[in-house]
């Protein structure tokens, strides 16, 4: 385990810099110029050219990005070229924000795929089940774009529950998780239940019941936990899908998260901004997948990762 | 070994992350008598020094006084010069205002102001306007309440120049950490900058024009539309101006009851073309272009009455309109005609063959998605085929930058001193140093861009930018679509507020409140 562990650690730091790498040079081939924004539009060619020659960005692209390299060896993601502030501070004042979003937004999927995919297995064919599925139909079916405003003017207009935008109280953090994470809700319920389904039909389900356990026992015991491994797969894969996600819904509930900075830094050419967010986006997603194959091994002590 | 729990550990996960994020910052309350502005877009330097964006002008405006200040109609008044002499067409000198004092309680003086000034002109600070003031020979004072400007050579915009914040002697130039430590002599002070979240205000009860009626603003950033409606009608937010979806006006006037007020604007929306391709270089094919657009039509229908057909770039409030000037209404059979003469004939008659195809390049803002579509089918109907391109900003304004265009839509906001034709229009500001896109070309157009700028009176002045907005109107480098109307929407118990044409939210100073606050 430790090995892999160290493997995959390894795995890490490669997947991490041919991710900056290309961002790198994708967001340096867009067209826009980052001077421009800088010195408004009626600057001389002159100015331009020195603060072009200040910042490095007459440089050849491939200097550019070895000296992009070596400062983040350094741990320096230098200066936001809009916001004239270091690209670590405005990072880490954003971040925060983000994973409070995203990992409520998991944890209400969770909370709501576990007991309705449970349900809908346990009551195959009923009504239960039927409803769980349709309740999966519409959270698939549903872009954050629509679900946002349609939850506000539900929950916050008509019935007047829950704040409308902004982020404060936990009240304020309701509604975005929510949107957030119905996609997510939806595709777990029917992982869930077909998962349970599928190890219904397993010889060790056969031999509990034969045991005589309580049929409860047999399915949040035996059952459920030998379904969860694929559940755990989906739960790392959509991690993702959530830090993409949460810019859209950072932006209808006004969230200050970093979705709506990497925005704002895209629009504005502000490179080392964006590498910086892209950075934080990245090592995130493979954090949480590396600690996806980590539960892996904890929900099912069989998976050896090789020597 | 231990028993894992996943659900345990995501659960302990998101206690140790959102937990004390959710405690620690309080919700956004309003103190009583604050009044809650609603921002589409986070104002990114409110430090006169280095603002350029549309909101951080606007909010800079109530934290910093300038020199002079543009009133309603668009005229100069002193603000924190009491008057100014013109000593030679070269020479001016203000006098400031006595009795004038920084938020920090710190005395104005003639010391701030030249600071304010070279810090801009100091290349090492980087400003985004000193480019603008490179007309500038020297700014020094002259005792304590008395600057000099001293100018390269005449330069009549220069007074313009003049409505630019002044801030303390020795302030921090550009750094994000000099954001929350802004102070200048305006109405409000700073109370908090959380970027992307809220700005707020604090009444100044020292301001030497007498204290504001609110006992405060905060400038909430909501990007959505729809949001920042729909917290309009939560009455979290008791103020919007402009980025108002024009369908939405009548369900807040029923729904939402709000006040509504609607007032003349200065916002240009244009078409601009590319003068060196081949079908546009035809001043006739400009010209059919111009009358095939149903101008009335599109502010009808998408825009619900919020604009009015434009002849020029100045609007009829501007001390420089010129109103004879060939008008362009909606005359497909001439637009044909012109068509023909120019040698485009329909190679089908009434068939779908166009005479030729034109790429229109645009944002992929919803509006403005909408308008090309309309633009395409008006024009359509005169053979006209459109290709339509949207684009993220950045990419679109990159490719109008460089002049990788046929035709694009864009508006021009803040327009005050007629002398902005010299930088789109002169032959000298043909990119890649400048704003003349369109690659225009016409040696009497720049001769009297050049003298406009150099001639110091008014009347002289007016006549010249006369002679300049009929030559355009004929040789037509831009198509004028309209200027936009400016729409505002109070609560109702707001009083006070005087829409300005340029958007300037200045007058917030003078609104009372006669509501009490909702709750929170």
């Amino acid at each position: 385990m430790n090995r892999y562990l160290a493997r995959r650690l390894l795995l890490f730091l490669p997947t991490l810099f041919g991710t900056l790498t290309l961002v790198f040079f994708l967001i340096h081939l867009v067209p826009g110029d980052p001077v421009e924004v800088m010195l408004g539009e009626t600057a001389s060619g002159t100015d331009k050219e020195t603060l072009r020659h200040e910042l490095g960005l007459d440089l050849p692209l491939w200097t550019q990005y070895t000296r992009f390299l070596s400062g983040l060896a350094l741990g320096d993601l230098g200066r936001s070229l809009y916001e004239q502030d270091s690209v670590s501070r405005l990072v880490r004042a954003r971040f925060p924000a983000t994973l409070e979003l995203t990992l409520t937004a998991m944890l209400l999927a969770l909370l709501i795929a576990f007991p309705l995919g449970i349900i809908a297995a346990l009551k195959r064919h009923s009504w239960t089940d039927r409803l769980s599925l349709l309740f999966s139909l519409l959270g698939l079916s549903m872009p954050n774009f629509w679900l946002g405003p349609l939850l506000i003017i539900v929950f916050s207009i008509e019935l007047g529950w829950l704040p409308v935008s902004g982020r404060g109280t936990l009240a304020h953090l309701i509604l975005p998780s929510a949107t957030l994470g119905m996609a997510m809700a939806a595709i777990l319920i029917r992982m869930i239940r077909s998962a349970l389904l599928d190890v219904l039909h397993e010889d060790y389900i056969q031999t509990a019941r034969a045991k005589g356990l309580s049929e409860q026992k047999v399915w949040l015991k035996h059952a459920l936990r030998n379904s969860l491994l694929s559940v755990v797969t989906i739960i790392g894969l959509q991690f993702g899908t959530l830090l993409a996600g949460s810019i859209i819904t950072e932006t209808i509930f006004t969230w200050p998260g970093l979705g709506r900075l990497t925005i704002q830094a895209i629009q504005t050419r502000d490179y080392p901004l964006v590498q910086g967010c892209i950075l934080v986006i990245a090592t995130s997603y493979l954090l949480v997948n590396l600690m996806t194959d980590i539960v892996y091994r904890l929900v099912d002590p069989r998976i050896t990762y090789g020597k | 070994m231990l028993k894992f729990r996943p659900r345990s550990f995501l659960i302990f996960c998101w206690l140790g992350i959102a937990l004390p994020g959710c405690l620690s910052s309080s919700q956004p309350d309003r103190p009583p008598g604050y009044l809650v502005v609603g921002l589409e877009s986070n104002p990114t330097h409110l430090d006169p020094r280095y603002a350029t964006d549309a909101n951080s002008i606007r909010i800079g405006a109530l934290l910093f006084n300038s020199l002079t200040r543009t009133d309603q109609n668009g005229n100069l008044q002193p603000d924190l010069a009491e008057r100014w002499e013109t000593i030679d067409d070269r020479t001016y000198i203000f006098h400031l205002r006595k009795g004038v004092t920084f938020h920090n309680g710190k005395p104005l003086t003639a010391a701030d102001v030249a600071y304010t000034y070279r810090s801009i002109l100091d290349p090492k600070n980087r400003s985004p306007k000193r480019a603008t003031l490179q007309f500038l020979e020297s700014v020094d004072p002259v005792g304590p309440d008395r600057v000099r400007f001293r100018l390269a050579e005449p330069y009549a915009p220069f007074l313009e120049s003049t409505n630019l914040g002044i801030v303390p002697d020795g302030s921090r130039t550009n750094d994000g950490s000099s954001r929350q430590s802004l102070i200048g002599t305006g109405p409000f002070a700073l109370e908090e900058f959380l970027p992307g979240e809220r700005i707020m205000l604090k009444a100044n009860a020292n301001y030497w024009g007498g204290s504001p009626a609110v006992s405060g603003l905060i400038f909430k950033i909501i990007p959505d539309a729809m949001v920042r409606v729909l917290e309009f009608k939560k009455r979290n937010v008791d103020f919007l101006q402009n980025d108002i979806e024009p369908d939405m006006l009548p369900w807040l006037r029923d729904k939402a009851q709000a006040s509504i007020q609607i007032a003349q604007g200065t916002t240009f929306q244009y078409i601009g073309m590319n003068l060196e391709h081949p079908i546009l270089k035809h001043r006739e094919v400009r010209e059919a272009l111009a009358y095939g657009i149903d101008r009335e039509a599109i502010i009808r229908h998408l825009l619900k009455g919020l604009a009015i057909p434009a002849t020029g770039m100045l609007s009829p409030i501007h001390w420089a309109y010129e109103s004879s000037v060939p008008k362009f209404s909606h005359d497909p059979e001439r637009a044909k005609r012109l068509l023909d003469q120019a040698g485009f004939h329909d190679p089908d008659g009434e068939g779908p063959l166009p005479r030729f195809k034109l790429s229109y390049k645009t944002t992929n803002l919803d509006l403005r998605r909408r308008m090309a579509e309309a633009l395409k089918q008006q024009l359509s109907e005169v053979g006209i085929e459109l290709e339509v391109h949207t684009f993220e900003w950045g990419t679109f304004y990159a490719d109008i930058k460089r002049g990788n265009f046929d035709l694009y839509s864009l508006s021009w906001v803040g327009i005050t001193d007629p002398d902005i034709y010299f930088a789109l229009f002169h032959s000298r500001n043909i990119p890649p140093n400048g704003d003349n896109r369109g690659h225009y070309r016409n040696p009497e157009v720049d001769q009297l861009l050049e003298q406009g700028r150099r001639s110091l009176g008014v009347d002289e002045r007016r006549v010249i930018y006369s002679e300049v907005q009929k030559i355009l109107a004929r040789d037509l480098p831009y198509i004028p679509l309209w200027w936009a109307k400016n729409v505002v929407l109070t609560r109702q118990g707001i009083r006070g507020f005087i829409p300005y044409p340029d958007g300037d939210l200045i007058s917030l100073k003078n609104v009372s409140l006669s509501f009490s606050n909702p709750e929170a």
